[in-house]
């Protein structure tokens, strides 16, 4: 009996096992033939030759999202026809749904050629080495210059091609509201004229946090990081906390107070209130236009009071550093992308304004052209990675203002040091002295701002104190603050200063005492 | 409250007692089904919705209409049908094979003794409360992997999917099993092996029949667990035509931003019916089991 | 109790006595097994996969123990159970674990031979160097001529290895030009378009003109005389920049200079326990832990208590055979778990909503006054857990409706001869009973609900916010909703090593937790046993 058993327990495991083991296990239970038979779907067959056609000299994959895939179908079947390249397109669904397969897949080789995406992407994925820079040439000269700014990186190069640029706009209900507000005092006392009549419940609905309040906080003098004097954004400049970020979210949480906004930040409550006329504003982007089309509300788009400007998000093509095709990948780019009939296609079924300046210029759909209007002095999404560091901190901090928990001041405070402890990280405080002396002393490595075992002490004078032993030699150093090189002093004290340079005669014990006022070391040898 | 099967015959007291208890029971019944249909009900309301909201304010909504399912159903881009037998297809292969597995196994838990078998069992609890954030890119990797080798056992591959699935079959189930074995009396066994049963015999001959109630739970259970995953197959499946119903229906599941929550709730509710179906056809046999003392120790 | 039975069945009779055949056959599929599995390992190996061929090279050795070893036999059992859990499961888990111990996430996602060879493909143009416009021609036997123009619109001949020519129409086989500039052919040589030519995926690395001064392609637009940017010094670690001097050694995944200028990419470095380190001294990433971890045990003890109990309620309530119109009910209430949770969750959420949801409409109408399910913090609490029962009740209501039917009728029969309440009868006979099978359920459901990340997620993202924390924390938080948040909240973007390192301190709570429930299950087993 135990011979059945074992018997049994083997060809189970046998055709189980083998399934996964052998290639000739073709009848194993496991393989439901037609998923294996069938074809990708996305493979796009040559257009209707009599004969059979040659081999595809190559091969270019792009994964793009639902609404794009119908439109690049079209032009690989051209491209197909005309070079015999063959152009696979795998719908990922959503654009948002794109960046997480891109970043387990690429590295394993396993992404695509060319994909579609988001600008503000780019500080993960540069930084992770996952997509390369494309030169487009003089063809550059026919994109908004905004748009091609958000793809281009803090190393100043070029890492997409934008097609369609994203921004809220200001809707308005013209039934309610004759003409548009100026200024944002003007929406609160047209909304609580309105109140007062019974007609409407709330001025707008904060459909989030930051982003979907932007243009009330920057018309106050709001920022969220300041730029450096490249003109890059500068992550040490944190601006949650600026006068006018505190002013901006006072405004909400003052109209919060008055019953004119309600105290729950939530998409769905600011849509609905402006969709049954129970609000007369709404900020909101073209991703929203269907459904406020699809709800019968009369309506109008236009720009923000007081210049308030909203982000700007731009999509755009991208190509995979790990794609064997760079170089086609980047002619596809140029020759088919960049052109002014793929980008009307795009425009038509996309609901997007286009950063095709050619198509841009000859947009009809007039609420598009007015969000290209609210967005003429939008902010490009920063693309740097420390953007990430800021989202939760921010959204909490407007959250707890406006519920009253507490004032805009404590809110935005609190909120601005989260950001900055978590862009310095779990080493925020420390002190250290990098240098060439580093690996005698149990780092491991030289030059390294986070090694613990030159981390100094603070003493209760305020000064910080480390003492190593040395071998005879010539050593270097610096200091360097919250274990990065963020923060960094040289011999004159002042930041990315020259290195420290100090000599010992002899094998023996070296302190250093570094007094954070002066930001200065002094170098006493024994 | 419980109210097992009366041997004797009932009285007249007891009758009315019993009629009171039915009527309390009721009672209840319709509170609970309100609190358990109510939302679906909203899910229904936006599935008829042509804004695509999902909080909206009136069951009823302004301009009723089935254009979400004509969209789901008409547009060549969602293959809805071939989603649907996609989900179908995977999850009862997957079901019915863990099925197997644990049932196997958790005979070999409940009736034979050996070393290893505590620090086994919970071995496989363990494994199980392991928060796995980190699975999907392994899974991913692996299966990539795999495929460069077999591709018919790579990504975007049903075949891979089952098997990645067949994973979890070592789950806890075995312990629900096991626990339904265990209180099986081995008198049971033990008498069949006088009798010179082999073990494959008695599992299969006398115990099989008897665990018909927990082997259909499981079943439902990993049928509904399979059929509702969508971030695996999300990870694994990459072409359209080769999506399960959960993963299409992401399509239309924006964060935020998707004006497409009706369409999912359309689908969501079409995909809900062969669920729904199988409980029906189904749960006679979870309910009907040892009662009608068929076998007995 | 059969304490010995795996061995007892083992004493020597029935399968000695087997015919050899079979026996044979049983040694064959193995040995078939064995082969086709080492093909496998040497096709591994040779991709360069070596952590999947370790594992599956474990799981064969494994394979083979236990089908060899007549000791093993109840493990044949559970045999293909056990491959699926090893590969698919544990290896998932001891990839986690890897993880780690390392700076795996956005900016170090690559390998360091990968980062390495991207580095070295940097070139860069010298000052004197020229950078042209270019077209590609290329001979039947798959050579390639580039047609170079620079700035002024001069043209130039470069063929990999020879010098730079600048001939003219007529001239070196060069047939006439086109309105740009370029030839319309030359002889031997096809001329190819930008796309044609791009085709080949070896065109960018071939080295055109003469040694020291060679042309390359870097986009459809340019071809120039490139040099390589870096150098990879082995053994320093480090890569040296051609043109400055620079130096960047390898610090944890980046190579970086002694500047503090970093090179990009990074790669996956092992960094030990940085990120556990991390953890324990950083009050930063730490956050209200103490608020956090009470509320995560509250929740999924809370959860657990009100699911199963409802779901038990309902099993016992309509387990009667003769309750009028119960499939009806049961199908009913079976409902809220067909139904994909994704969409179930946020229908509550819009129902929920103050000020548009139909729960605090009614409740407004009724009473003039509805909880703030979303902004203050126990309300909050009491909506997730109702949101919850809702999702999971359907769930305990299926398994203890199986589990009930294990309970013989003589016992309730005889329950009730003694004189037993309805009442009595549960407490002493049905819930002990029915732990047995359920009971690891309980804590398996238990650890779910600890880290069950898409509920809270979906339902309010932890909010509402507690005031005044070092790092942004909701007041529904659980550990692992606070963690995930902060692993894709770091400077650097989503840090897949310190989300793992939280994973793996929060497995050490939950399996303590769990092996300390796991004293009653062996009571149950006896309980099961005594039966």
């Amino acid at each position: 009996m135990k011979r059945l058993v074992s018997l049994v327990s083997l060809l189970v495991v046998f055709s189980f096992v083998l399934a996964a083991c052998g290639p000739a296990a073709t009848e194993a239970p496991v393989v439901p033939t037609a998923a294996v038979a069938e074809p990708t779907a996305a493979v796009v067959e040559p257009t209707a030759a009599p004969t059979e056609p040659p081999a595809p000299v190559a091969t270019l994959k792009i994964w793009a999202d639902d609404t794009r895939t119908p439109i690049l179908l079209e032009f690989a079947e051209e491209f197909r026809a005309k070079y015999n390249v063959e152009v696979v397109v795998e719908d990922l669904g959503r654009v948002q749904d794109i960046r997480t397969p891109m970043i387990t897949a690429a590295p394993a080789g396993e992404g695509p050629d060319l994909f579609i995406g988001v600008h503000d992407w780019l500080g993960a994925l540069v930084d992770s080495g996952l997509v390369a820079p494309i030169d487009l040439g003089a063809k550059a000269e026919e994109f908004l210059p905004l748009a091609l700014q958000a793809f281009t990186y803090t190393d100043g190069k070029l890492y997409g091609v934008p097609y369609a640029t994203e921004n809220l706009g200001f809707f308005y209900n013209t039934e309610l509201v004759a003409t548009p507000p100026t200024t944002w005092a003007e929406v609160l006392d047209i909304s609580r004229a309105l109140k007062a009549e019974g007609k409407i419940e709330y001025a707008f609905g904060m459909a989030g946090g930051g982003y979907e309040n932007l243009p009330v906080l920057t018309a106050n003098g709001g920022y969220i990081f300041g730029l450096d004097d490249n003109g890059a954004w500068n992550p040490d400049d944190v601006g949650l906390d600026s006068a006018g970020m505190i002013a901006g979210v006072k405004w909400l949480a003052d109209a919060a107070k008055e019953g004119l906004i309600p105290v729950t930040a939530d998409y769905e409550t600011a849509h609905q209130l402006f969709e049954t006329g129970k609000a007369p504003f709404l900020m909101a982007g073209p991703w929203a236009l269907d459904r406020i089309r699809a709800s019968g509300v009369p309506y109008a788009v236009t720009k923000f009071p007081d210049d308030g400007a909203p982000f700007l998000g731009v999509q755009g093509f991208m190509v995979n550093a790990f794609s064997e095709n760079i170089l086609l990948a980047q002619s596809f780019l140029t020759e088919y992308v960049a052109t002014q009939e793929f980008m009307q296609k795009i425009y038509d079924t996309g609901l997007r304004p286009s950063a095709f300046k050619a198509v841009a210029a000859t947009m009809t759909d007039k609420d598009l052209v007015a969000m290209g209007e609210a967005g003429v002095n939008a902010i490009p999404m920063p693309n740097i990675p420390e953007m990430g560091s800021v989202w939760s901190a921010w959204n909490n901090g407007i959250a707890l203002a406006v519920s009253g928990e507490q004032t805009p001041e404590e809110s935005m405070t609190d909120a601005a040091n989260q950001v900055r402890a978590l862009i310095k990280g779990a080493l925020a405080g420390m002190v250290n002295l990098p240098g060439s002396y580093q690996d005698q002393v149990g780092c491991g490595a030289q030059w390294d701002p986070a090694c613990e075992a030159t981390a100094m002490k603070a003493g209760d004078d305020g000064k910080y104190t480390l003492t190593v032993q040395l071998k005879a030699g010539d050593y270097e150093f610096k200091v360097a603050l919250d274990g990065a090189w963020t923060v960094n002093y040289g011999s004159d004290g002042a930041q990315d200063g020259p290195n420290y340079k100090f000599t010992m005669p002899a094998d023996g014990s070296v302190t250093f005492t570094y007094n954070p006022e002066t930001k200065l070391v002094e170098i006493v040898i024994q | 409250m419980s109210e097992p099967i009366s041997i004797q015959p009932p009285r007249k007291s007891m009758r009315k007692q019993r009629r009171r208890s039915i009527i309390v029971r009721w009672i209840i019944a319709i509170f609970l089904i309100f609190f358990s249909i109510f939302p679906v009900l909203w899910v229904v309301s936006a599935s008829l919705n042509p804004t695509g909201t999902l909080a909206t304010q009136q069951l009823i909504p302004n301009n009723p209409g089935f254009g979400n399912y004509r969209e789901l159903l008409n547009l060549d881009q969602f293959p809805f049908w071939k989603w649907l037998w996609n989900s179908i297809k995977v999850s009862s292969i997957t079901s019915v094979l863990s099925l197997a597995i644990t049932t196997v196994a958790a005979y070999a838990f409940s009736r034979f003794r050996f070393r290893g078998r505590q620090t086994m069992l919970k071995g496989i609890l363990l494994i199980n409360v392991f928060p796995g954030v980190l699975a999907l890119v392994a899974t991913f990797l692996m299966v990539s992997q795999i495929g460069d080798v077999f591709t018919f056992l790579g990504l975007d591959n049903h075949a891979s999917l089952i098997m990645v699935y067949l994973g979890g079959a070592m789950g806890v189930n075995i312990w629900l099993m096991k626990g339904f074995l265990d209180t099986i009396p081995r008198d049971i066994d033990e008498s069949a092996m006088v009798e010179g049963a082999s073990d494959w015999q008695i599992f299969t001959r006398l115990i099989l029949p008897l665990l018909r109630p927990i082997l259909i739970v499981i079943l439902i259970l990993n049928y509904i667990g399979t059929y509702g995953d969508f971030v695996l197959a999300r990870v694994l499946l990459r072409s359209n035509e080769n999506y399960t119903l959960m993963v299409g229906l992401q399509i239309f599941a924006g964060a935020q931003f998707s004006q497409r929550w009706g369409v999912f709730a359309a689908g969501a509710l079409m995909g809900a019916l062969p669920i729904m179906i199988i409980y029906l056809a189904l749960q006679d046999q979870i309910v009907g089991g040892l009662t009608q003392g068929a076998v007995k120790g | 109790m059969a304490s010995n039975k795996a061995q007892k069945i083992h004493k020597p009779g029935a399968s000695d006595r087997g015919p050899i055949f079979s026996r044979l056959i049983q040694f064959i599929l193995l040995v078939a097994l064995d082969i086709g599995t080492v093909w496998f390992l040497i096709k591994l190996a040779d991709l360069g996969y070596f952590p999947l061929a370790a594992a599956v090279l474990i799981i064969a050795i494994f394979v083979n123990v236990v089908l060899l070893r007549k000791k093993a036999y109840p493990i044949r059992w559970m045999l293909v159970g056990l491959v699926f859990m090893g590969l698919f499961t544990i290896y998932p888990i001891v990839f986690t674990v890897w993880v780690a111990f390392t700076n795996y996430g956005e900016s170090h996602l690559i390998t360091k031979q990968q980062a390495i060879d991207q580095i070295l493909n940097l070139t860069y143009l010298p000052e004197t160097g020229k950078a042209y416009s270019w077209t590609a021609f290329k001979s039947s036997g798959g050579e390639y001529a580039l047609w170079l123009k620079d700035a002024d619109g001069n043209g130039y001949l470069v063929k990999p290895g020879e010098p730079l020519s600048q001939p003219q129409p007529g001239e070196a086989s060069v047939g006439a030009l086109d309105g740009q500039g370029i030839p319309e052919s030359i002889e031997g040589y096809q001329r190819l378009n930008g796309i044609l030519a791009a085709t080949d995926k070896n065109l960018m690395s071939i080295k055109f003109g003469e040694e020291g001064k060679t042309i390359q392609i870097r986009s459809p637009m340019e071809a120039a005389e490139l040099q390589p940017l870096y150098q990879y010094d082995a053994e320093q670690d480090a890569m040296i920049n051609q043109e400055t001097g620079t130096v960047y050694k390898n610090l944890r995944g980046m190579f970086t200079s002694s500047a503090g200028q970093e090179l990009r990419p990074g790669f996956v470095a092992s960094i030990k326990w940085t990120n556990f380190r991390d953890f324990f001294i950083s009050p930063a990433l730490r956050g209200p832990i103490v608020r956090l971890v009470t509320w995560n045990f509250g929740f999924a003890f809370f959860s657990l208590l009100l699911n199963f109990s409802l779901g038990l309620a309902i099993a016992i309530l309509y387990n009667d055979p003769d309750f009028p119109l119960k499939k009806l009910i049961r199908s009913l209430l079976i409902i809220p778990y067909t139904v994909p949770a994704l969409i179930t969750i946020l229908i509550w959420r819009g129902m929920l909503n103050p000020d548009i949801g139909v729960v605090s409409r009614v409740l407004e109408s009724l009473f003039g006054w509805s909880p703030p399910w979303f902004t203050d913090q126990w309300w909050a609490k009491i909506a997730i857990l109702l949101v919850n029962l809702w999702l999971s009740y359907p769930y305990f209501m299926l398994i203890c409706s199986g589990a009930l039917q294990s309970i013989p009728d003589e016992i309730y029969a005889a329950a009730k001869v003694d004189g037993a309440s309805p009442w009595q009868t549960f407490w002493k006979i049905t819930l002990p009973l029915l732990l047995v099978a359920v009971g690891p359920l309980l804590i398996a459901s238990f650890t779910f609900n600890f880290n069950n990340f898409n509920l809270i997620y979906l339902f309010n993202a932890g909010g509402p916010p507690m005031a005044g924390t070092p790092t942004p924390a909701g007041h529904t938080d659980i550990l692992i909703s606070y963690v995930y948040n902060l692993a894709f909240s770091g400077s650097r973007g989503v840090n897949y090593g310190f989300a793992s390192a939280i994973t793996i301190i929060i497995f050490l709570i939950v399996g303590t937790i769990t092996l300390i429930q796991f004293r009653f299950t062996r009571m149950w087993e006896k309980v099961g046993e005594n039966v």
